[in-house]
């Protein structure tokens, strides 16, 4: 009986590791409404602490774009944002490798410019990305079906099929 | 009678934009006031004023033509899609989507950011209630 317990916790340790939860998922319901109405709500710990800080110093240029919000509402997204950066959840898989391909005096503002993303990428031809079932290499969820749960396991790139990560 | 009753229902469903709640009223009031200060003769907001603003294109933030109706659609009725992301927008017509125009914080937020995407410079109090209007005023079919 012993072994089998043993046995089960051994396995399910196993399969705990081997689930594709790579990012802490994001926990934030005022992050989910205002950063996710226009694009996928990316998980702070994709970025390190420098660079949320940097991009939400001036929201109001943001890609091109104005995305602008109140004072209050800005800190408070900018305080859990760096509290869950990806250099402060290095018992993450994917945040701590996000985290240390960053040279320490670059700051990048795009998740796609970081070292460790570009070579998980980059087999990835352009047609891919430019069909409009993905768009855009912001848009996650189109072959990341488990995104937003901080899985990046189980690649399916549309109308090409599996790409094993 | 049956008729009359009918024709009844389906004018009001066509001619009425419903009322801004209290909190949406009061603010479209400000810029009624607002407007006042600045032109003597202002009466109301103005559907096709808002019309013309919503789907007349501009050189935008980014440098090149943009219009409100490159991201909403003509058809306020139906979803949008961001242009820089590929994400969908729910419809801006109230009569499609019952969340639309209730909550002030998120018409300033949104004003604020689209008119600077688009025009490149804050609206005005005028132009922002003029297309508050139009959105209003968009039910299905029209």
């Amino acid at each position: 009986m012993k072994k089998l317990i043993l046995m089960v916790v051994v396995l399910s340790g196993a399969m705990f590791a081997g689930s594709g939860v790579g990012v802490k998922p994001v926990s934030n319901q005022l992050y989910i409404n205002e950063c996710g109405s226009c694009h996928f709500a990316f998980q702070p710990g994709l970025l390190p602490q420098r660079s949320w800080t940097k991009m939400m110093g001036d929201l109001a240029n943001h890609f091109g774009t104005d995305a602008s919000l109140n004072k209050a509402d800005t800190a408070t997204l900018l305080a859990y944002m760096t509290l869950n950066a990806s250099d402060k959840s290095m018992n993450y898989k994917r945040s701590q490798r996000m985290t240390n391909s960053i040279n320490t005096s670059n700051t990048p503002l795009k998740i796609s410019e970081v070292p460790y993303f570009k070579s998980k990428h980059r087999e990835l031809s352009r047609a891919m990305i430019t069909q409009k079932e993905v768009g855009s290499i912001t848009n996650c969820v189109a072959c990341h079906s488990n995104a937003s749960k901080g899985d990046y396991h189980g690649t399916y790139v549309p109308n090409y099929g599996r790409v094993d990560d | 009678m049956k008729k009359i009753l009918l024709g009844m229902v389906a004018f009001s469903i066509i001619a009425s934009a419903a009322p801004f709640n209290a909190e949406v009223q009061t603010y479209v009031d400000g810029l009624k006031t607002e407007t006042k200060k600045s032109n003597s003769g202002f009466v109301d907001f103005d559907i096709a004023r808002g019309e013309q603003i919503f789907t007349s294109t501009h050189i935008g933030k980014k440098g090149t033509k943009i219009a409100c109706t490159t991201c909403h659609t003509a058809n306020l009725t139906a979803n949008g899609k961001n242009d820089h992301t590929g994400k969908v927008i729910d419809p801006l017509a109230p009569s499609a989507n019952s969340a639309r125009l209730t909550n002030v914080k998120d018409l300033k937020k949104w004003l604020r950011r689209n008119f600077n995407d688009v025009y490149n410079r804050e609206g005005s109090a005028q132009e922002k209630g003029d297309v508050l209007y139009y959105i209003n005023s968009k039910s299905k079919g029209n």
